[in-house]
């Protein structure tokens, strides 16, 4: 019986409901690996890629994900490094959610690149100066941990526990945690920031190339406050997502606010270097190379408007929602702030892959569109379905929020006592 | 990636990177070992029970881990930072000291309709202990503890000879669908247990003399009385509810039979 | 591998290219296409999608009749010099700069086909195997035996006929020569252009065409500004044509993007 594997005092729904939750996910998961096999047997002919748009929507929705999944290393530094206790009420979320993110951008890439068998070359003979060796190793580096600090979850399952070595385990290996969340931080760092200067770098590519600050891009610096800024976010949207889908209270609404707050701090502090970095980009940078910036807004769909977008629509706004305490506090505002901020980021990662690939750098050269084939957004569906596997077993055999099982008590206190008595549910 | 390797050049860089890399490995890689070792160590000195109690300490409700004296209203609020193990507590012997301990007025404490005799002293996962005239400790467990689950369909007792820890499993009791494990209230070892007719009494022979850990006559009462709170909003929780005023009938377990008593359970014998 | 040509004068191997005597006849791709073993496309295979190592693109002043006019630029690596975009790209040094010839080397064997290499590079003259190589029956005894083929899922590009070069230098070591001779070296694009438009050499060396030529006021480099030091020198009299050069102009985008 499943039910011996819930934790006791967790209501959870019953093992038939479960998998009638499971079964359209592993529909899309079985479309998903078909497709991904396609690309994967038959070639990368089966994308809509080019040899011009070198790079399509698979990188763009890694970089998002990859920089949404940065919630587990910034939660896991903003509790174990800063102490910040009340987030403790979701760091085992933000962990899987992290391992859901990362694994399955690896896996994207896996099938994105044309060689997957050789991904091994990277680490055998590595180019140090390029910024994807430098993701290759931090990404690969910071799943183990990711693992690692997912291990600790695991054996917290009601069964497991009931194994002594696994128990005694768990305790030792969580209280060299913080040890995990400080080596996590750092290769976060690196690996966010390296992913944005893997456009920074770009000196082909004058929509993207940006200043250096020693051997880094300013888009190196970005990424990582921005990742920073809107991991939080991410958490947050997906804990109030849980708390709706499963209609239980996970956490103490403090928790939540507290995420926001942090956010919208970040956010801010973003927005406003990048404001200041599109500035130098557009009179300094881009000129010096002969690129005019207002043409690479010349062409439509891409007008001025994505810069709006990015900065003011997605950037100040949700700022300064979640920077307002009394906004802070009502949940329409603090989760429309959070999704807000989240397709912000989403954004301006569609800019550095898609808008930064369509524009021409040769006068005679076209402006370039492309749409992504079934087989590439089956194959990113397929990661979708995985994370959304992953985290319902999690969140069914392990206990993601701690403060579940205290919260349900304390709603039942507060509850008036002439209820009518009611079976166990 | 090794000095050997096609591409490697001895500059600054790849020397950087790849120590940098190299770092990452080895702290990691000492961390997962160093939690290895520490927990081979732990098994072999048998701290099993040990990490056991203190990891669910840590996940009890905030009402659960009320220290004593915030029971008694001296330090409201207070969480016991110590497990529940007062004998080393600084706080305690500063209060003891300060206050000292008052005779007990009477020999029984009703509450609630329950009688705890304050012969003896009683441990927060509901068992008590009464020193006997050769050194040994009778253990067994309160009218809490009955209320809940009545009389058991079945018990697991050590066997003689077992070393029990303070706070470790001592036994486990199952009722119907539920099963509660017993905490023991003391390390000691188990020198005979009892069948159904003396309600399975322990008799344990105690390697730790220092009792201060458990709760004495005039903690009874404000304790127990936590404890009913405790119990009914546990009960609430999983939609097992009375009328207002109205008290629980003894042998919860059998008059609610499809109720999820184990998370009852659990949280009155403060595990998970 | 890198070759290493110890004791001996580094050369800079590049091109000028002059615009004005290109026909647009389209013979440089086809020799380079069979020099190279560059399979027949595939049926699926598009010009975005398909394998070229140089391409010639027709381009014209942007005026209407009569005052149109145009010009063929046959466009390949342009043998980046400075900041090798491509080669600080590839996580796995399956780029190289060789410093004894200049040449930027792409090594398939060792790629793995994550295209950073072609995000990188200004002017899209990196081309990846979307397919598997094909060659109909019986043209598999027209391939090229100093030349390996190409994988699918690898990145390949231009590399002035690195298989002649390798010739050449043989040729060179038999005979007791540290030094190849110039005439023994010749790009099959070169080679194959009927109007001589192409011209190839070691632009260190003063004294050959292509050094000359590179030095006219005549010529010039695509996207110069971007300070990437490419090794191929276009020249062209009408300033039109040099303009192209230059980044995009900034003009409305008459007809809608091709999706």
């Amino acid at each position: 019986m499943d039910k011996d594997f819930i934790a006791r005092g967790m209501q959870r729904c019953s093992t038939g409901k479960f998998l009638l939750w499971l079964f359209p996910w592993v529909a899309l998961l079985i479309f998903g690996v078909y497709s991904a096999a396609l690309c994967l047997i038959k070639g990368l002919n089966q994308t809509n890629m080019d040899n011009r748009f070198a790079f399509g929507a698979w990188i763009f929705l890694d970089l998002t994900v990859i920089a949404l999944g940065a919630g587990a290393f910034f939660t896991g530094f903003l509790l174990y490094i800063l102490k910040m206790k009340e987030l403790k009420a979701v760091i085992n979320s933000a962990v899987v959610i992290g391992f859901v993110c990362y694994s399955g951008a690896v896996v994207v890439l896996a099938v994105d690149v044309g060689q997957p068998l050789r991904a091994w070359f990277t680490f055998w003979y590595p180019n140090v100066h390029s910024m994807l060796t430098e993701v290759t190793f931090c990404i690969s580096c910071y799943l183990m941990v990711l693992l690692i600090e997912y291990i600790p979850i695991v054996l917290k399952n009601r069964k497991l526990r009931e194994i002594p070595s696994m128990l005694v385990f768990e305790h030792e290996l969580h209280k060299l945690i913080y040890v995990l969340a400080a080596v996590g931080t750092f290769l976060s760092f690196f690996h966010q920031g390296s992913l944005g200067g893997l456009y920074g770098v770009l000196r082909g590519r004058p929509f993207a190339f940006r200043e250096h600050l020693g051997i880094w891009p300013s888009t190196f610096f970005l990424f990582i406050l921005s990742a920073a800024a809107v991991g939080p976010s991410f958490i947050l949207l997906t804990t109030w997502l849980v708390e709706k889908i499963s209609r239980k209270k996970l956490v103490p609404p403090e928790a939540l606010r507290l995420l926001g707050r942090v956010s919208g701090m970040l956010l801010s502090v973003y927005v406003l270097l990048k404001c200041v970095d599109t500035l130098i980009w557009m009179n300094r940078t881009s000129m010096v190379r002969g690129f005019v910036p207002a043409q690479y807004y010349a062409f439509e769909p891409f007008g001025e408007w994505v810069l709006f977008a990015e900065l003011v629509l997605f950037g100040i706004v949700p700022a300064a929602i979640l920077l307002v305490p009394k906004l802070r506090e009502k949940t329409g505002w603090l989760v429309s702030a959070a999704a807000m901020a989240c397709c912000g980021v989403a954004l301006n990662r569609f800019v550095q892959t898609i808008q930064t690939m369509a524009l021409p750098t040769l006068s005679f050269d076209k402006f370039l569109m492309y749409t992504p084939s079934w087989q590439e957004i089956g194959a990113f569906l397929m990661v979708v379905a995985y994370g959304v596997l992953v985290y319902s077993f999690s969140f069914r055999y392990f206990e993601l929020f701690p403060q579940e099982r205290q919260l349900r008590i304390e709603s039942a206190a507060a509850k008036p006592q002439h209820e009518t008595a009611v079976g166990g549910r | 990636m090794l000095p050997w390797n096609y591409g490697f050049h001895f500059t600054t860089g790849p020397i950087i990177f790849m120590g940098i890399f190299y770092t990452v490995l080895v702290i990691v890689a000492t961390t997962v070992i160093s939690a290895v070792l520490r927990s081979r160590r732990a098994m072999r000195e048998h701290h099993t029970e040990h990490i056991r109690w203190h990891s669910e300490f840590d996940d009890l409700t905030t009402p659960a881990r009320l220290c004593r004296y915030a029971l008694t209203g001296e330090m409201p609020g207070r969480i016991c930072p110590n497990g529940f193990d007062c004998r080393h507590c600084d706080v305690r012997a500063h209060l003891v000291a300060k206050l000292p301990e008052a005779q007990p007025a009477e020999a029984v404490v009703v509450v609630a309709g329950m009688a705890f005799p304050t012969d003896r002293l009683y441990h927060r996962g509901h068992t008590w202990v009464k020193q006997e005239a050769d050194g040994t400790v009778t253990v067994g467990v309160d009218e809490v503890a009955k209320l809940i689950l009545g009389a058991p369909d079945k018990i697991d007792l050590p066997h003689v000879g077992r070393q029990l820890r303070l706070n470790g499993v001592a036994w486990s009791v199952s009722k119907g669908r539920t099963t509660a494990r017993v905490l023991a209230p003391l390390d000691g070892k188990v020198v005979a247990h009892g069948g159904p007719a003396d309600n399975w009494r322990l008799r344990i022979r105690p390697t730790d003399a220092d009792m201060s850990h458990l709760l004495t006559a005039n903690e009874i009462r404000p304790w127990v009385t936590r404890e009913i709170q405790r119990l009914h909003v546990a009960l609430a929780a999983v939609g097992v509810q009375t009328e207002p005023g109205q008290q629980h009938r003894p042998d919860i377990a059998a008059n609610h039979p499809d109720a999820d008593l184990d998370a009852v359970c659990a949280h009155m014998f403060l595990h998970r | 591998m890198i070759s290493e040509n110890k004791g001996n004068k580094k050369a800079r191997y590049g091109m000028s290219i002059d615009v004005d005597r290109c026909t647009g006849c389209g013979g440089c791709m086809v020799a380079c296409a069979s020099e190279n073993n560059v399979a027949p496309a595939n049926p699926g295979a598009n010009d975005r999608k398909g394998l070229t190592w140089i391409r010639v693109f027709k381009v014209d002043n942007g005026q209407e009749y009569p005052n149109k006019r145009s010009v063929f630029v046959p466009m390949m690596c342009q043998q980046c010099g400075e900041e090798t975009p491509c080669y600080l790209a590839c996580p796995q040094q399956a780029v190289d700069v060789d410093p004894s010839t200049g040449i930027v080397g792409q090594m398939p064997e060792r790629c793995l086909g994550c295209r950073y290499c072609m995000a990188a590079c200004p002017y899209h003259a990196r081309y990846f195997n979307w397919w598997d190589p094909v060659w109909p029956a019986g043209m598999e005894k027209t391939m090229n035996p100093d030349v390996a083929p190409r994988m699918r899922g690898v990145v390949e590009k231009c590399n002035f006929c690195h298989g002649r070069w390798h010739a050449a230098r043989q040729k060179a070591a038999a005979s007791g020569n540290r030094v190849l001779d110039p005439a023994d070296y010749v790009p099959a694009c070169v080679e194959a252009c009927p109007t001589g438009a192409i011209r190839f050499g070691d632009l260190s060396d003063a004294s050959t065409e292509v050094a000359r030529n590179s030095k006219t006021p005549d010529s010039f480099r695509m996207l110069e500004k971007l300070g990437t030091e490419p090794k191929i020198y276009y020249m062209s009299k009408r300033q039109w044509v040099k303009e192209i050069a230059e980044a995009p102009k900034l003009t409305p985008q008459k007809e809608p993007a091709r999706g």
